[in-house]
């Protein structure tokens, strides 16, 4: 290796990490206003929820609570899958380069992650109630159930949002993030099924504040590198 | 140039002594595996590598052995063959510490073989009809207390029940694991650079043909990702190849090829990140766009991979010698003999890795120049 | 034909090393842990080995392929 990479690795055009506040307001309410005026998208994700949790009613009337843990993580997994994928493709090349002229991607990005955490946490809710209703609640410790889904969201939102903005750029984005988001999601989907499992007193443990904080790092990790990476994604 | 000779010094160095080093001696097993307290009995011992009609200056020494306090010395012994030996032994009437019931190690020294141990070889029950209530404890436990044991001399690796000779496998499966970890570490290395400077300025490469030196530029963002992109590729043959041996081995040692181990589990995340790596470089046409995106996901995904360390041995209890996540072996696991020939294999395989690499890379850059010039 | 060939000789070596331990291990259950397990890393060894001539031959008939379409330009 020839000393002029390392000069060069200086001149890494480091992103504007200071992101610019007054924009992400507007930026976040326009996720809210489209995703209203395409009301057929969100319906579409809610009985894609409510088809799912009726999928396993038909096919196992009573559930015993570690597959019920699981099986929910699952629904929410694909839920989200669906709902986030669509976030960089519903808009068209035009209104993207607008956005470019007018907002930092690093401000772009915590918009969509804030948005879809949001809707991620009511579909995950809904799912729930849903689930609930026809499999049983065996939930235990509801405060911790509903902060494990709160951190579901948060976790998933991030690793999805930042997949489906390479996936995006390719034709056959749907199957494209699914391949590409498993192993990434793979750390975050295996802590939630365990605090879950927890609040579901499947497993007597009490030092679960350690798997909160691996969660609350992992987030941490998956943010920072969103940051610094999207921009490189964004540069079209 | 160098590097592939030290390479090719190493893995013959491994492969001579990693096959033809004996392993020290060992008991297999013993027959019968239980006994009563008060009786007299002869015990059946079965040795591994062990050579008991060769004699030497001191007899050979046959202990069952609970702590270091307490220890049976066999009465006598008849030698049937070199790794049959018959030991009695005179029971005592009381079990140290009034138990009911304890595990015997079985110890043999021999003066050149040196000292071998087999864990809770004897199951030692307390009779119940020779049982005194009160009496003191047999003096037969603490006459002979096990000391000055022999080392067996010259070069041998350990002896380990259930592994026996596959511990050889230490220089073979285990390697492929820390080629793996390098290869794709100058992988991801690659993809940043590759990020931190796209297309901007060239490497000049100097080529020798014929006599003559030529002189040609190679834009520094496509080597860049070319090698990313290779070092993916020969990590991926590494790791099929460490996931496959893995599973054989564990096949016969676990009982099962496959059992949510950490170091599985993380092999193959990482096989699915670059499996996934490739459909994803495949799935543009522009090859700019392709090599930026493959570089922004490697870089993504191969940090996202490093909270698994954490989380895993939470879940499942790992099998691999020094558990929770730690990659290297506990001091157990891995004597000074082993070091000797451990060490040297990771970097021999590890160099054979960066070598087939960088024949990938050279072929890619043939490929990349005939494909501009059509 | 030649590439044809040479693809047949690497199929036939990867159906010997996967069907060679198993029939063995047909014939007398326990090939695999006799003589202190040794055939384990009889395998293992055998398992790099062919992993690594396969991923050489594959960039073999790589090379080959590009030579044949250089050639065709000059």
């Amino acid at each position: 290796m020839s000393k002029g990479y390392f000069s060069k690795w200086t001149n890494l055009p480091l992103p504007a990490l200071f992101m610019n506040w007054k924009i992400l307001f507007p930026l976040l309410r326009k996720e809210f206003v489209l995703e209203f005026r395409q009301r057929y998208a969100i319906s579409g994700i809610v009985l894609y929820v409510f088809s799912m949790v009726f999928v396993v009613y038909i096919a196992s009337i009573r559930v015993a609570p570690p597959v019920w843990n699981v099986l929910f993580w699952l629904i929410v997994l694909f839920a989200s899958i669906n709902a986030v994928v669509k976030s960089f493709v519903q808009e068209s090349g035009a209104r993207q380069l607008y956005y470019y002229q007018i907002a930092d991607p690093v401000t772009l990005v915590l918009a969509k992650v804030i948005y879809n955490t949001i809707l991620l946490l009511v579909l995950g809710t809904l799912a729930f109630a849903a689930y609930s209703l026809v499999a049983g609640n065996p939930v235990k410790d509801l405060p911790l159930f509903g902060l494990v889904l709160l951190l579901g969201s948060l976790g998933f939102s991030i690793a999805f949002t930042f997949i489906a903005s390479i996936a995006a750029k390719a034709n056959n984005s749907a199957t494209l993030m699914a391949i590409l988001s498993f192993p990434v999601i793979l750390p975050i989907l295996l802590t939630l099924v365990r605090l879950s499992a927890i609040a579901l007193r499947l497993i007597q443990d009490t030092s679960y504040t350690r798997d909160i904080i691996n969660l609350l790092a992992i987030d941490a990790i998956l943010i920072s590198l969103t940051f610094v990476l999207f921009p490189y994604i964004w540069r079209d | 140039m160098w590097w592939k000779i030290l390479s090719v010094v190493l893995l013959v160095y491994v492969f001579l002594t990693g096959l033809l080093v004996p392993l020290k001696s060992g008991i297999e097993t013993v027959e019968p595996a239980a006994a009563h307290t008060g009786r007299e009995i002869t015990i059946r011992f079965y040795g591994y590598n062990t050579f008991f009609e060769k004699s030497a200056e001191s007899p050979i020494r046959v202990w069952l052995y609970y702590d270091s306090q307490y220890a049976l010395s066999a009465s006598s012994f008849t030698v049937v063959n070199d790794t049959i030996l018959d030991a009695r032994f005179n029971m005592p009437v009381n079990l140290p510490e009034g138990k009911q019931t304890v595990y015997l190690n079985a110890i043999i020294d021999h003066p050149i073989a040196g000292a071998s141990l087999l864990p809770a070889a004897i199951e030692l029950n307390q009779d119940s009809s020779g049982m005194v209530a009160g009496l003191p404890l047999d003096a037969a436990w603490t006459t002979t207390p096990v000391e000055t044991l022999h080392l067996q001399k010259g070069f041998s690796f350990p002896y380990q029940n259930v592994i026996y000779e596959s511990i050889r496998n230490t220089y073979f499966h285990v390697p492929m694991w820390f080629v793996l970890l390098f290869l794709f570490c100058a992988s991801v290395w690659y993809s940043l650079l590759y990020l931190a400077n796209p297309s901007d300025s060239s490497i000049i490469r100097k080529l020798k043909v014929a006599g003559r030196t030529l002189t040609y530029m190679v834009p520094a963002g496509q080597e860049n990702d070319r090698r990313a992109a290779a070092y993916a590729e020969t990590g991926l043959l590494f790791g099929i190849l460490g996931l496959l041996t893995g599973m054989i081995w564990a096949n016969y040692t676990w009982g099962k090829p496959w059992s949510n181990d950490i170091k599985q589990l993380m092999t193959a995340v990482a096989l699915l990140i670059y499996l996934a790596y490739f459909i994803l470089r495949s799935s543009f046409d522009e090859p700019e766009k392709s090599a930026r995106l493959a570089a922004v996901y490697n870089i993504f995904a191969f940090a996202s991979l490093i909270p698994l360390l954490y989380i895993v041995p939470r879940m499942f209890a790992s099998l691999h010698p020094g558990a929770t996540g730690n990659p290297a072996f506990g001091t157990q696991d891995l004597d000074n003999t082993m070091r000797a020939v451990f060490y040297p294999a990771i970097i021999g395989w590890t160099l054979l890795g960066f070598w087939i690499a960088n024949l990938r890379i050279r072929y890619q850059r043939l490929f990349d120049r005939a494909m501009d010039l059509h | 034909m030649k590439k044809y060939k040479a693809y047949r000789l690497i199929t036939f070596i990867v159906f010997l090393a996967i069907s060679l331990p198993a029939a063995l291990a047909e014939g007398n259950r326990d090939f695999m842990r006799e003589t202190g397990k040794i055939n384990v890393v009889v395998a293992v060894i055998l398992v790099i080995f062919l992993g690594i001539v396969w991923y050489l031959f594959r960039l073999e008939r790589k090379l080959t392929k590009l030579e044949h379409q250089t050639k065709d330009d000059q």
